[in-house]
């Protein structure tokens, strides 16, 4: 009726009603407050209506459609307030909207100034609204709709006693448990929740105990928030369900045709993708493609989509076919048009074709090593997940090593004082790594190159050069050398045993003292040992602090040379 | 556009060299799939063992695995094998993978300098099983994005998965490919050549101390090449291998020990 009045559509004055197609002809859907004051109820046929009323009464066709996109468009006005907007679903009335400000009220001056200026916004609109705030959607909605009155706002943990006297139709019930309530003479909310809850849920079924629950706050109610629609996306429908791998990837390759002119246009390439697929009998399959270079190109999406289908297999169960199959980019990516080589791709894109396919294929990413300013060899170095035109590249071989004059090896930087929950989450690898990316520190004061610099092809190497020897693999911890046989106080082993093998010593080199890193944990000074042995395995072995009379050395096999 | 090959063999033929017409006489002989270009391949800088190997190095392309002699040697062999990397990446642009099985060891940054290998030119793929290790390198081999491969494997490679990668590898500069495999299972496979690594004895400088790796390598199987066993010294700064000289090497070098 709004909708209608805003658009023009009708009159601003004069009882106004809206009727559909019911049972035995029109009925009455929706009434104006005129209307409603001649004594019109909804659900009246339309017919007796006429024939009772004397005056001329506006009469005018509902349209679903229409009211939805108007409530839609209610929402994205409304996420202005809060990012999480929902909608009434059809148990709702379809008729409104909850936006969850927690955490957004303070914005506006907290919780009854919001809603009083959400309530002035939308007189100015002259769009008519019940406005409630409570602790929980189901309570809001209750006082929004039979609070008796247009602003309600319910401290928090107020919700049960300012919905124990509302009428049980405020509970979102469908009306058929609502009459049986009122038949028992259960009328208000505040009566329900006293009775107990087993014969009510024999009675009624389980909804009417979610409902009381949700409204009540002691069970969580999710919202469904109105997902913005991609600016970007494509769909085919097929009267014919697919179901072949094939006939998918010649799908997407299609929809990406599609929407790559669109991209062209305003100069982005797609980072991130979600392939929908709708099978017949209403389930959904969503595939989420990460990339690692904005695309457009469709033949590389498709590409990538059949890597991933080969990847799952029989997972993605086709059942009967899928009817729906829909390419929304969801992430977009400056991609400027480059006037592209005529001889072969560089080796970096190529990087980035592999690295996508194989995110694709084997779900794994590639990764990159990276130095870490900390003395401790453990913390040292840490995995990090390749981004493409990041690294070094062809430009820098080898010969690029040993152009720094200097480097800061020596000079800690603070940002290592970071906590952090493990010795050396980057080197125990895998899910650690790919965590850790995004707040990486700047390696190693003076010398460090990353990022755009790193573009700007620098030759020097961010690795420090004149640490000590370093071992070929390092552990993650040391391993515990047993029956160790050395010289004291100071003093290299002679013989030690690890791995349940004796190790006799040919050759030692050392001590190289590492100090702890008081500011993350305390821990003893280690002395580290460079190693051979008879069989001419070379090993890294230290110390655990110095040597005390009453305490025989603990000694650690810390890495193994090559 | 090309010469045709027959000229090209009678052309060679012509010099009285003995060695130019042995040369000839292979290029003759050779089987026809290897196509009218060499191979190109990664010399290893040590006439020595290049003479072993046909075309006088590592051929690029085919998968090459590198075994520990015993399980204690791993180490060794993940040294040789990322020397082998480090000396390619020495003469060719470009970047290294190593795709590596669960509970392989993985390279620690600030080692790899030691070998002369440059870290920054290294991507890593941990792997979920030896299977994926085989994808992952077969998607870099058809990509020809990265100029070496390393595949760490916990089983070893089978016969089917080292035919495919040399297939895969088949076609215009192709990268060199090494397969690390554990110790125990020796299985037949496609490989071009198969070596043995053991640990050695490291080399001192003139102060005593530990100055070059050394390993015991063994080449065990190498096609249209001969076996043969080598003690090799690993040069980090000249990206190369030599064999340690008998004699003029330093006194600790020949067995002393200081500790």
């Amino acid at each position: 009726m709004t909708r209608l009045r805003r658009a023009g559509l009708a009159p601003e004055r004069g009882p106004l009603a809206v009727a559909a197609e019911g049972s035995g002809g029109l009925r009455l859907v929706a009434l104006d407050p005129e209307a409603r004051a001649l004594g019109l109820r909804v659900g009246e046929p339309l017919g007796r209506v006429r024939a009772r009323i004397g005056v001329p009464l506006q009469v005018y066709p509902a349209d679903p459609e229409a009211d939805r996109d108007a409530l839609l468009r209610l929402c994205r006005w409304a996420s202005g307030y809060a990012p999480l907007v929902a909608p009434f679903g059809p148990g709702e009335a379809a008729d409104g909207l909850y936006i969850d400000v927690a955490g957004a009220s303070q914005l506006r001056g907290g919780e009854a100034n919001l809603v009083a200026d959400l309530a002035a916004r939308l007189a100015r609109s002259s769009v008519p609204a019940g406005i409630a705030l409570a602790d929980t959607p189901g309570g809001a909605f209750a006082l929004a709709r039979h609070g008796g009155g247009d602003r309600v706002v319910v401290p928090p943990g107020g919700a049960p006693e300012a919905l124990r006297a509302l009428p049980v139709d405020a509970l979102r019930l469908d009306p058929g448990t609502v009459a049986g309530l009122k038949r028992l003479g259960l009328r208000r909310i505040g009566e329900l929740d006293a009775l107990p809850r087993g014969p009510l849920a024999r009675r009624f079924g389980a909804a009417l105990l979610l409902r009381l629950d949700q409204a009540l706050a002691r069970r969580p109610e999710p919202l469904a928030p109105l997902t913005e629609a991609a600016a970007y996306a494509a769909a085919r429908g097929f009267l014919d369900p697919i179901g072949r791998q094939a006939d998918i990837v010649r799908t997407v390759r299609d929809l990406m045709a599609e929407t790559a002119p669109r991209l062209e246009r305003d100069g982005l390439g797609a980072c991130a993708l979600r392939l929908s697929l709708h099978r017949v009998d209403g389930a959904l399959r969503v595939l989420d493609l990460g990339l690692s270079r904005p695309e457009r190109c469709p033949e590389r999406v498709a590409t990538l989509v059949s890597l991933r289908l080969d990847r799952l297999g029989s997972a993605l169960d086709a059942g009967f076919g899928f009817e729906t199959v829909a390419l929304a980019v969801t992430v977009t990516g400056p991609m400027p048009a480059r006037q592209t080589d005529l001889g072969a791709a560089s080796a970096a894109d190529g990087v980035g074709v592999l690295a996508d396919a194989l995110a694709q294929r084997l779900g794994r990413a590639l990764l990159r090593l990276e130095p870490r300013a900390s003395h401790l060899p453990e913390r040292a170095d840490r995995s990090r997940v390749w981004v493409a035109g990041e690294g070094q590249g062809e430009g820098s071989g080898p010969a690029g090593r040993g152009a720094t004059a200097s480097h800061g090896g020596g000079v800690l930087d603070p940002d290592a004082s970071r906590p952090s929950p493990r010795p050396s989450p980057a080197r125990e690898g895998g899910p650690g790594a790919l965590l850790d990316q995004g707040r990486c520190s700047t390696p190693m004061g003076a010398t460090s190159r990353t990022g755009m610099e790193g573009k700007a092809r620098t030759r020097a190497s961010p690795w420090p050069e004149d640490l000590p020897p370093r071992p070929l693999v390092i552990f993650p911890r040391g391993e515990a050398a047993l029956d160790v046989l050395s010289t004291v106080p100071e003093g290299p082993p002679r013989r030690f045993r690890w791995r349940a093998r004796i190790h006799r010593v040919t050759h030692a080199e050392g001590p190289e003292r590492i100090a702890a890193e008081w500011w993350r944990e305390p821990g003893a000074d280690r002395d580290y040992y460079r190693i051979e042995c008879e069989a001419g395995h070379r090993l890294w072995l230290y110390r655990d602090g110095p040597h005390a009379p009453d305490r025989p050395a603990a000694w650690y096999v810390h890495g193994l040379f090559a | 556009m090309g010469l045709d090959p027959a000229d090209e063999t009678e052309a060679a033929l012509a010099p009285s060299d003995p060695r130019a017409r042995l040369a000839a006489l292979r290029v003759r002989l050779a089987p026809p799939d290897r196509g009218r270009d060499p191979s190109p391949v990664l010399p290893l800088g040590v006439s020595d063992l290049d003479a072993h190997l046909p075309g006088g190095g590592l051929v690029l392309g085919p998968p090459h695995e590198i075994a520990p002699a015993e399980p204690a040697d791993a180490i060794a062999a993940l040294g040789f094998a990322l020397a082998l990397c480090a000396r390619h990446l020495a003469r060719a642009p470009g970047e290294a993978l190593i795709a590596a099985a669960p509970g392989q060891p993985l390279p620690y940054g600030h080692g790899l300098a030691g070998l002369g290998l440059d870290p920054g030119r290294l991507l890593l793929l941990e792997a979920g099983s030896d299977a994926e290790v085989f994808r992952a390198l077969e998607a870099a081999l058809h990509a020809r994005a990265l100029t070496a491969l390393i595949g760490l494997l916990r089983d070893g490679l089978p016969l089917k998965p080292g035919r495919r990668l040399q297939l895969a590898a088949e076609g215009p500069a192709p990268p060199l490919l090494l397969i690390l495999r554990p110790a125990p299972a020796s299985l037949p496979n496609g490989a071009a050549t198969r070596w043995r690594i053991a640990a050695a004895p490291a080399a001192r400088d003139r102060f005593g101390t530990l100055d070059r790796p050394r390993w015991r390598a063994r080449l065990d199987r190498c096609r249209n090449g001969r076996g043969g066993d080598w003690l090799v010294e690993w040069d980090h700064a000249a990206h190369r291998l030599h064999l340690p000289e008998p004699l003029a090497g330093d006194a600790a070098a020949a067995g002393g020990s200081r500790a």
